[in-house]
């Protein structure tokens, strides 16, 4: 029996929302719930948009590990204490020598939600210390 | 948008510009088939013939780059037929005498000579807007996307100022975004200009509580946007480039010059759930969990907060976004830990007042929360500028005119076709996530097409399907023709998500001066026909493999695999 998890439809502003269709801890379905703006409905996008988080490698890889660019100018797979440590040198770095308004930081109007872009915006503000944070509402 | 979308259906006329909802938001486009099945009256401005100016009972076919000359010219009407409301306009506006001298210029007839719309159909549809009562204005890109694109929007508004069409339900102006969570980002302060909850940077009292709660000092300089990195970085003001759930390099203008961008700066971060575009140039790239994997709040177009859930475990070694920025941030000396997404949440709406009683708690309860919600129980704001006050400090309206400005590269002898973009109804924005997708894959396939009208297509003498070459100035691409009745002789049109096909190789970055948005939907093009068709085949699949390759996919092709999953079915 599949577990039913409700959720809201990652493909459009219309915020529909819809239950994901949970079986062994893989995604097989979705069907529309009863939300304010769909009613129950979905259209094809919410239906079958899902399909990406089995990593079909259709178009592209899913990113499984940090990856750091190696001597030889390739990205490499490196642990996340490297590759966060090396984030914050970097940063730091830049900060102190071109002050903290040579960084440009942005949200991401996609998948990760509010609660990420309220951390990116607190962290372009509070620890790099310049309004230089953006996203693609312009687009 | 200033009412919610349910509003739409009870409107009694929909005046819908530049925008295509039926390949946007099809939910929104059921919305208003609703609408016309209640009787509504639809109007349509749009260069294509739409889904909706197909149902409409009044089609604008607008020039394309004329949208302003077209709202001043609207304005006109209203003013000299008669047709505003006087009472309306005294009582909750401001800015008449100036908004009239500039409109009374625009008549139908001068219009019509920029914009191709004939006079009397400007006129038939102010007359039936403003006779209607309850009109509701949708825009989207259409608008958006051009180089004069703010002034076009606050001319939209004034029309719904004019006319009382504000502070009650089925009235006032929605841009319907594109990305699912555009009104999200905004709302939580990803602006260069404002906090979380819209609040100012510039304000001393909004920043001294922001710098109480974060414990640090903050900028009180407005930053800048995300459109003029590659100006600000060749004048080396922007040295690091922290791109979080984005991939400009495939949905910026003028791809090329942001590729030479981001390889001339001294850091590049890239956090994304996929490999894209953008991480080819990335010098550190940071795995995050993908949308089923993670729970948060969404904000709707309609400023409507909703909560989603995680499904399933993420595979790989991968973190929720706001775990990987507060890493970074505690290694740079700022500790910085939650919990969970709740934590963070409440955190945010305790510092906004617009926001404070949308709780986890109560977003559950009600499935979905439009603010302003001031207070915990309040069901939340169908609708604004209820009693009609605005954001202004005098909370009057502010009616507002511009001059119409050409777009800033025209066609020509040597370019001599309109290219603009749009979206197409199966492909998300850039593709990493739909074009992984089993299902919508099948739909529509690499290169991506160039939409082109039937007397274009046959005076090139190009079959539906032919693979051609398009170029403006900045680049050039391989792309299958597909000619269409809908669409208006002279543009032609393409969608962003095609990665041989990416015609943001070939769009402009003429920025709008207020919103600094390119002009995505204007700049001048050619097409040219490949005499030897499968070599151009050919190019196209090796080109594929080719992307492909270097983002690390070494599976079969996508067609290949679909064949294959089909078979083992
Ligand atoms: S189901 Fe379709 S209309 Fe609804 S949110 Fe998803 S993409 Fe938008
Ligand atoms: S890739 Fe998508 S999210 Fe990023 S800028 Fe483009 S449209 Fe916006």
């Amino acid at each position: 029996m599949a577990k039913k998890v409700l959720t809201v439809c990652p493909y459009c502003g219309a915020g529909c929302r819809l239950y994901l269709l949970v079986e062994d801890g893989k995604v097989v379905g979705a069907e529309g719930a009863p939300g304010r703006t769909n009613e129950g409905t979905l259209c094809l996008k919410g239906r079958y948009g899902w399909d990406y988080l089995n990593d079909t490698q259709r178009l592209t890889k899913r990113l499984t590990q940090p990856l750091l660019r190696d001597k030889s100018g390739e990205l490499a797979g490196v642990s996340w204490d490297e590759a966060i440590g090396f984030v914050a040198d970097r940063l730091t770095a830049i900060k102190k020598k071109h002050g903290p308004d040579a960084i440009l930081c942005t949200g991401s109007a996609r998948g990760p939600g509010n609660e990420a872009n309220y951390v990116m915006q607190k962290f372009t503000r509070a620890v790099i210390g310049t309004n230089n944070i953006d996203h693609c509402a312009r687009v | 948008m200033s009412n919610g979308v349910p509003e739409i259906e009870d409107a009694k006329c929909l005046f819908i510009f530049g925008y295509n909802a039926a390949d946007s938001h099809p939910i929104v486009a059921r919305r208003i088939i609703k609408a016309k099945e209640k009787g509504a009256k639809i109007i349509v401005t749009d260069p294509r013939r739409t889904e909706a100016a197909r149902i409409a009972d009044l089609w604008l076919p607008i020039k394309n780059g004329t949208n302003m000359a077209l709202v001043n010219a609207f304005a006109n009407v209203l003013i000299t037929e008669d047709l505003f409301d006087k009472d309306y306009v005294a009582k909750y506006t401001e800015g008449f005498d100036a908004y009239k001298e500039i409109v009374l210029r625009y008549t139908p007839e001068h219009a019509e000579a920029i914009t191709g719309v004939p006079a009397a159909d400007i006129r038939k549809a102010m007359r039936i807007y403003a006779g209607s009562p309850t009109s509701f204005i949708l825009w989207g890109m259409g608008v958006t996307q051009y180089g004069q694109a703010v002034d076009v929007v606050k001319g939209l508004s004034g029309l719904a100022l004019m006319t009382g069409n504000f502070g009650k339900p089925s009235v006032g102006c929605g841009p319907v975004r594109g990305q699912n969570n555009v009104q999200g980002t905004c709302d939580v302060g990803c602006l260069p200009n404002v906090y979380p909850g819209y609040q100012s940077v510039t304000d001393d009292k909004v920043r001294e509580k922001f710098e109480k709660a974060w414990g640090v000092p903050l900028s009180p300089k407005a930053g800048v946007t995300m459109t003029m990195v590659p100006h600000l970085a060749q004048e080396g003001k922007i040295k690091a480039f922290y791109v979080f759930g984005e991939d400009p390099v495939q949905s910026d203008p003028d791809a090329g010059h942001m590729r030479h961008t981001l390889d001339h700066l001294d850091l590049v971060v890239v956090q994304d759930i996929f490999f894209n575009k953008t991480s080819m140039h990335a010098h550190v790239v940071l795995p995050a969990t993908a949308w089923g994997e993670h729970e948060g709040v969404y904000s709707t177009c309609d400023r409507g907060f909703q909560h989603f859930n995680k499904a399933v475990e993420p595979k790989g070694d991968v973190k929720p976004d706001w775990e990987i920025i507060s890493l970074v941030a505690t290694r740079m000396g700022y500790p910085m830990h939650y919990d969970n997404t709740e934590e963070i949440w409440n955190e945010m709406i305790a510092l906004c007042p617009k926001y404070a009683g949308a709780t986890y708690e109560m977003l559950d309860k009600y499935g979905s929360i439009q603010w302003p919600c001031p207070t915990v129980g309040h069901p939340g704001t169908p609708y604004l500028f209820s009693g009609n006050k605005f954001n202004t400090p005098s909370t009057k309206g502010n009616l507002f005119a511009a001059e119409w400005r050409p777009p800033k590269e025209l066609p020509d002898e040597e370019y001599p076709l309109v290219l603009s973009t749009v979206r197409e109804v199966s492909h998300y924005s850039v593709r990493t996530m739909t074009g992984n997708c089993a299902g919508l894959q099948s739909v529509a396939d690499e290169p991506g097409y160039i939409q082109m009208s039937v007397a274009d297509a046959e005076a090139m003498d190009l079959e539906e399907n032919e693979l051609v070459w398009i170029s403006s100035r900045r680049g050039k691409v391989m792309a299958r023709i597909m000619p269409s009745e809908r669409i208006n002789k002279g543009t032609v049109y393409m969608t962003y998500h095609w990665w041989v096909g990416s015609c943001n190789e070939l769009t402009i970055d003429n920025l709008d001066p207020v919103s600094k948005t390119p002009e995505y939907k204007f700049c001048a093009a050619k097409v040219e026909k490949v005499a030897d068709q499968a070599w151009a085949e050919q190019y196209v699949k090796d080109e594929y493999a080719r992307l492909r390759a270097r983002m690390g996919c070494q599976t079969a092709a996508p067609a290949a695999a679909a064949e294959a999953a089909a078979n083992a079915n």
